[in-house]
């Protein structure tokens, strides 16, 4: 409101009570807040309350308080350690993965982008990362298949016997890393093409005079301009590693024995499949605890780039 | 054509197929024979006319499909039409509250769903609402919600504020200058929102597991329910695919630009 008095003309809208312009305002931004509270919020303290009792999803009506058991029992319940170890390997591996290949792939389309094949090429390379997750799962499943797939085909033909990809307990866990890595990479590729594209060719020209090697260059020239846009990607990836559920659900479904165990799936198969929500509230409350802690990270980084 | 130029064009190839590859090869299973699909060697090049996998498939799960159109389109709709005002308001209200509320809305974006599982499965059972579609829709409107608000506000904020302050000087409410002056001007971007709120629903699966048995369930459901311990029905599982990712597919080729704004939050821009 100060600012239309400050251009001097007498505003009509100043004239409103300013009873009804704050209802008015409050009626554009209140439905939203309060969807969200009633649907995210609202959950998430129940889970919590419930993460504190032995609760059957069968029969809610009976329930039992006993503190902070279900927490203890996780802690010392070996698929759950295993649960988060898994995850832990999984997101830093192929974050580490989307990150070097995502800048091998950008670098080459940065070359090649005033050349009309570059550009349509590129636009379908990035193609994997909006398809549906379980599509994916399967497509991999089939050409991973020991039986019919046209993975270990190709490899009998050089004379190697391919492995039984997800049902070996060695393989199941790279494997599942590759995938997500597969699909995520042109996201990494993409960001770091935003940011390679505004370092001036004057920079590179120089460091050519100066006969820089490419390690140099890479270092001094290329990391800085897209350190900024590689964190965004890392957290923005650590948070959807989190809730990796679909990939594992229709290829290894945790298996085999607890080699693909994921945080998610152990929480949502204690809900749906053994019916402890108490104790599978407890684990969702600990995934919940690590995803704030990296989202306050995330917000105050967000925002300070949006500056 | 320089030398170097040459090898990044064949490295290019070569990256653009590592990506591509895989969804081909599944696309390509659609197109074969029950017998053709374990055949080894394999079948390179399928018969495009035998569409027997498509007709089996949808005689008798489209439903389903109706299911996650009918859904995906009234969460998007749902969806932007609590976060289009929330985002002007945001953008536009003075308030001392509102960068926190900002923030609170975008980490509300990140938060896993699992862990609103179990309480929306009570509340949905409570309502006697659990595998009916206005379930998933509110669920689906509300997660995407937070991502919406935070996008939309980006293009809000590029409007030019002087028009908003003339339009409110000519005497229009916020009401007026909402739907009249900003909704208008912001409108590639709301078509952007939509799209991917429309995907991102698309795609989901977790909630859909478990709000949904019989009845209400989406197409992503269906698709993983073809492959069970015993039996995996690779005819149905390719065809399904092909159906399932073309609305992806096509918002990634015409949609390119945006993409990475988008997922970023607005974030990063190219």
């Amino acid at each position: 409101m100060a600012e239309i008095t400050n251009t001097g003309t007498k505003v009509f809208a100043r004239a409103r009570p300013e009873e009804s312009d704050r209802a008015i305002k409050l009626f554009f931004i209140a439905p939203a807040v309060i969807y969200l509270l009633l649907l995210s919020v609202f959950p998430f303290i129940y889970s919590v309350y419930l993460s504190l009792y032995d609760a059957k999803l069968t029969r809610m009506d009976r329930k039992w308080f006993v503190g902070f058991e279900n927490y203890e029992r996780l802690l010392s319940d070996p698929l759950f350690l295993k649960a988060m170890q898994n995850t832990v390997v999984l997101t830093v591996s192929s974050i580490i993965l989307e990150v070097i290949f995502g800048f091998l792939c950008a670098k080459v389309f940065l070359s090649l982008r005033e050349m009309r094949t570059g550009q349509v090429l590129r636009s379908i390379a990035i193609l994997p990362m909006m398809i549906t997750p379980i599509c994916v799962g399967l497509m991999f499943s089939y050409i991973l298949n020991p039986t019919l797939g046209i993975m270990n085909y190709l490899l009998s033909g050089v004379g190697i016997e391919g492995p039984s990809w997800f049902g070996n307990p060695t393989f199941a866990l790279p494997t599942v890393i590759f995938i997500n890595a597969w699909q995520w990479t042109p996201f990494m590729m993409l960001l770091m093409l935003a940011g390679l594209v505004s370092i001036p060719d004057s920079l590179y020209e120089a460091a050519e005079l100066e006969n820089a090697k490419w390690y140099h260059i890479a270092r001094y020239i290329e990391l800085p301009a897209i350190r900024d846009v590689i964190l965004i990607g890392i957290i923005l990836r650590v948070i959807d590693n989190l809730k990796l559920f679909d990939l594992v659900y229709v290829t290894t479904r945790g298996g085999p024995g607890d080699s693909t165990e994921l945080l998610t799936f152990f929480a949502y198969r204690q809900d749906f499949r053994f019916f402890q929500v108490g104790y599978g509230s407890a684990a969702a409350v600990i995934i919940l605890l690590i995803s704030i802690v990296v989202t306050t990270v995330a917000v105050a980084y967000l925002r300070k780039v949006q500056k | 054509m320089t030398k170097s130029v040459r090898w990044q064009l064949v490295a290019a190839v070569v990256i653009t197929f590592v990506f591509v590859a895989p969804i081909l090869w599944m696309v390509l299973a659609a197109f074969k024979t029950i017998n053709d699909i374990y055949a080894i060697p394999p079948v390179w090049v399928p018969d495009f006319t035998y569409l027997d996998n498509f007709k089996l498939l949808l005689s008798e799960n489209w439903p389903f499909l109706l299911n996650s159109t009918i859904v995906t389109l009234s969460a998007t709709a749902l969806c932007l039409a609590f976060a289009l005002p929330c985002a002007f308001g945001l953008v536009y209200f003075q308030f001392g509250a509102k960068n926190f509320l900002a923030d609170w809305i975008l980490s509300t974006r990140m938060m896993p769903p699992i862990a609103a599982a179990v309480p929306l499965y009570m509340v949905f059972n409570g309502a006697g609402m659990l595998d009916t579609m206005p379930a998933l829709i509110i669920a689906y409107a509300g997660f995407n919600l937070p991502f919406a608000v935070w996008v939309a506000m980006s293009f809000f904020r590029n409007i030019p504020k002087e028009i908003i302050e003339a339009a409110r000087i000519e005497g229009c409410g916020w009401f007026q200058t909402f739907r009249i002056v900003a909704l208008p001007l912001a409108k590639s971007g709301i078509a952007t929102v939509a799209t991917f709120v429309f995907i991102f629903a698309w795609n989901e699966l977790l909630l859909a597991l478990f709000l949904t048995t019989r009845e209400a369930k989406t197409f992503p459901v269906v698709i993983s329910s073809f492959s069970t311990v015993t039996k995996t029905y690779w005819e149905l599982i390719s065809a399904a695919t092909i159906i399932q990712i073309l609305p992806p597919v096509i918002f990634t080729i015409l949609m390119q630009r945006h993409i990475v704004s988008g997922l970023t939050m607005g974030a990063v821009k190219n």
